[in-house]
């Protein structure tokens, strides 16, 4: 299993699939970076930044942790909502 | 005829190296024969023809190892920390659905039956 894992992974000499973002500015203002890129990967420079992710309807605001690191900005703006019923007043 | 390895009982008349593997979670035929190479034993040997000192040596070997309930926790820790940081394959862990992406309109047995975050195994 481990093999298959390694061969699958991504080359090493493109480096992580990272997209220009005003990192440097949010760390200094402190404001949240507002983005559409959910297939970035996570660095550990972003740890402790908030991001806003875009899920396709509204921008998600999460907080990156040290665990998070490795991971795309994707993984933690969910895009599905779970159904729940609602009764209909008018018929 | 029983022998005991690390606390669990093993029928005498199985083969070492399928005996271990029988036995321990995480432990499949490769790594058995792999130990058992290891330690010398001829690939016919059988549970009850190991002596005192063959036992002690292969349980030395297999306390080095992650298997057993070391690595059912292992494998817990990983998923309860992937839904402590709320991504979306701790989701679909807790849901008890497939985690990649796929289909669940049919099928998806293995999911249903394994997925979860208190994930069991055959310890």
């Amino acid at each position: 299993m481990r093999a298959a894992l390694i061969q699958l992974a991504r080359s090493s000499w493109k480096g992580p699939h990272v997209v220009p973002l005003p990192i440097a500015q949010a760390k200094k203002a402190g404001t949240p970076i507002r983005t559409n890129a959910r297939s970035c990967t996570i660095l550990p420079q972003f740890v402790g930044l908030k991001f806003q992710i875009h899920n396709g309807k509204d921008y998600v605001q999460v907080e990156i942790t040290e665990d998070m690191v490795g991971s795309k900005l994707g993984e933690f703006a969910h895009t599905r909502k779970r159904f729940s019923y609602t009764q209909t007043k008018n018929k | 005829m029983v022998v005991h390895i690390l606390g669990k009982p093993i029928r005498g008349k199985y083969r070492i190296n399928y005996g271990l593997a029988h036995t321990f979670f995480g432990l499949g035929l490769k790594q058995a024969t792999k130990v058992c190479s290891k330690l010398g034993f001829y690939p016919e040997m059988r549970m009850h023809q190991l002596t005192e000192q063959q036992n002690m040596a292969i349980t030395k070997e297999l306390s080095e190892m992650t298997i057993g309930a070391k690595l059912l926790q292992q494998i817990r820790g990983n998923i309860q920390l992937k839904k402590k940081t709320g991504s979306y394959a701790g989701l679909r862990h807790a849901m008890g659905l497939p985690v990649r992406g796929q289909n669940t309109r049919n099928n998806a047995s293995t999911a249903r039956k394994l997925n979860r975050l208190d994930r069991k195994g055959s310890v």
